[in-house]
């Protein structure tokens, strides 16, 4: 008889104990495909919403300006700077900003007017997407603005209200003018969401008076190009400015983003403890029911070795079946969590985490990580677990086994 | 011409149990010679017990020589004595001590297998033991599924199949009927004629007594008697 038939028919001896063992098994391991399979979701819905939604891969600015953001900080010759990016086959969009008061009929509240290039900015962010309600942009209605679902909320306004801006040009003098909500965007971001009035870039530098400059480039690099590289080949195009890449511009995001892993991995060592207990457990009784038989079947012959290797072909059956049923399941609950996803706005309307704004709806991405990363754990700590009970089996003198009661 | 296959030297086995020390065995000398048709019999906590388990390397002596076919098994470790009880000697226990999860054919074939021994030979070995034992077509049985006897009769074939030097049987007939008893040893009896089997037992029942050709009294640990039988 192999050793893999005479594993299999002990753990059926005792098929309740083998149950329960191994569904404590399989339960841990769908929990934890679940799991890393949300944070995959979490740290890919990430990114997209950093990179996608408004930071783009890399951001120009005038050195100092992202600490003091004053509006004569420029970038001198923006369009022609843009070009230069455009013709080293990265996709670019300019940006410019003012600050100022905008009125409401019941209320008012301090803004950001954000000009978008109205040609460029879809082609970098998909800002023009994320529309709750109401239109992008367009440029055949200078005076529509899109803002955020904040502002939206705090000067008590709905699409096509008319809007009151106060502020400043750069050239010192008064800037103000009517504008009109044609959009509300859905969450984006902390500072997006409370204060950002989105206009064309053309009608900001006309209402602050600033023709041909801008206070940020936004860059997109190519799909499979290294974010680092193409970094450094912007910074060689703009020399006299600051070149960073998002994770240097938002580093709590990353830093959180790039431990995610490390989160699931603590989380799966935690888990996985508590069902090595069960499986520690589980392996000792089954030992020491059987000590009589095991000081038999070394008083016939069978050695230390074999017999370690008996115990762990009987914990890496009931791993196996653990796998099997924890990928099945935790595999079938990702496959729906990443096509429908977990809807949160039945929590809290608003999910954010560093300023950056959270869908409210969690998908899970199932990657080979995230599915074998919890049945390696598995078997890691199921191999760790039964070490003791092996081992002790493996040392039981004959002659006291056999007289074992 | 009988060879000795054990030869006990001056062999001593003493126990500790708490503060006290127990002697199991005090300084004896045996041989077991090939063929033998043996018994150790006495009183509980004689000792008979102890010295199979010496003979069968289950256990140490304190001090003096256990030698099995010329080789002294204190000289050896653990995985050569592992050895030698699976290529030397057959057990027979009291209480069968059959693998529950296997079948008779798996039990007898259990010891082949650990010997590496070809599955077309272990097959006609297995089979040609359970005919002499009185099991054919019980083979598939597992030991839940068998008398007493039976099981008995399983254990002795998984103890003979591999052609060991010996077979040191402890109490083999104590946890069966006295019909069984005697058909047990009717078959342990037909082995020694027949194959030259050697069998050692440890028992105090009269029916193997009886049908020893040799009787080994043993008391307090010593060899009170030796006596061949005609």
């Amino acid at each position: 008889m192999n050793i893999a038939t005479f594993a299999a028919r002990n753990i059926i001896r005792n098929s309740h104990r083998t149950l329960v063992t191994s569904l404590a098994m399989a339960f841990a391991c769908a929990m934890m495909i679940m799991f890393a399979t949300l944070m995959e979701g979490l740290v890919a819905g990430s990114e997209r919403s950093i990179v996608a939604m408004n930071t783009g891969d890399i951001q120009i600015h005038r050195f100092g300006y992202r600490d003091n953001p004053d509006i004569y900080d420029v970038v001198e010759h923006a369009s022609a700077l843009a070009a230069h990016i455009r013709e080293a086959g990265f996709n670019v969009t300019e940006r410019q900003f003012a600050f100022g008061l905008m009125a409401s009929d019941d209320s008012a509240s301090g803004v950001q007017l954000r000009g978008v290039d109205l040609e460029f900015e879809n082609s970098v962010t998909e800002l023009d997407q994320h529309i709750q309600k109401g239109q992008w942009l367009a440029t055949s209605d200078p005076h529509g603005v899109v803002i955020g679902k904040k502002l939206a909320r705090l000067l008590d306004v709905q699409l096509n209200d008319e809007l009151v801006f106060v502020g400043q040009t750069a050239d010192g003098f008064m800037a103000n003018d009517t504008f009109y909500i044609r959009g509300i965007l859905k969450s984006v971001s902390a500072n997006i969401d409370n204060a950002a009035v989105f206009m064309s870039n053309q009608m900001l530098r006309e209402l602050i008076a600033l023709p041909d400059d801008a206070h940020e480039l936004v860059i997109m690099r190519q799909d499979n190009q290294d974010l680092n590289e193409a970094t450094q080949q912007i910074q060689m195009i703009a020399s006299d400015y600051e070149v960073l890449s998002w994770p240097k511009l938002l580093p709590v995001i990353y830093q959180f983003l790039e431990t995610a892993h490390v989160q699931t991995l603590i989380m799966m060592l935690f888990t996985y403890i508590a069902v090595g207990s069960v499986v520690l457990n589980a392996m000792l009784m089954s030992v020491f029911e059987r000590i009589h038989e095991f000081g038999v079947m070394k008083a016939v012959g069978v050695g230390p070795w074999q017999l370690i290797k008996l115990i762990y072909a009987e914990m890496m059956i009931q791993v196996v079946i653990a796998s099997v049923i924890g990928v099945i399941v935790g595999g079938t609950a990702s496959l729906y969590f990443q096509q429908y996803g977990i809807d949160l706005s039945t929590i809290a309307d608003d999910f954010s985490f560093a300023g950056l704004a959270l869908d409210s709806i969690w998908y899970a991405l199932i990657t080979l990580e995230s599915i074998v990363m919890p049945v390696v754990f598995l078997v890691v700590i199921a191999v760790i677990a039964v070490i003791y009970p092996a081992a002790k089996v493996a040392m039981l003198k004959p002659i006291d086994a056999i007289h074992h009661v | 011409m009988k060879h000795a296959i054990v030869d006990l030297k001056h062999v001593s086995k003493i126990y500790q149990q708490g503060e006290v020390q127990v002697k199991a065995v005090d300084n004896i000398d045996l041989q077991i010679q090939q063929g033998d048709f043996a018994v150790l019999c006495g009183p509980s906590g004689s000792g008979k017990t102890s010295i199979l388990n010496l003979i069968g390397g289950l256990d140490a002596a304190t001090s003096g020589d256990v030698i099995l076919e010329n080789t002294n098994l204190a000289t050896l470790s653990n995985a050569k004595l592992s050895d030698v009880r699976k290529n030397r000697i057959g057990f027979v226990f009291q209480a069968y001590n059959l693998i529950p999860v296997m079948t008779a054919y798996e039990n007898a074939s259990f010891v082949l297998e650990l010997q590496g021994v070809e599955k077309s030979e272990q097959h006609q070995r297995v089979m040609q033991t359970l005919q002499e034992v009185g099991l054919k077509g019980l083979e598939n049985r597992r030991p839940d599924q068998m008398s007493g006897g039976q099981q008995q009769r399983v254990a002795i074939a998984r103890a003979i199949v591999t052609q060991p030097a010996i077979v040191l049987a402890d109490e083999p007939t104590a946890n069966v009927d006295s019909h069984t008893a005697e058909s047990l040893l009717d078959l342990m009896q037909k082995l020694n004629e027949q194959q030259g089997i050697t069998f050692l037992f440890s028992t105090h029942d009269q029916h193997v007594i009886d049908r020893a050709k040799r009787v080994i009294h043993i008391k307090d640990g010593q060899i009170e008697s030796d006596e061949l039988k005609a």
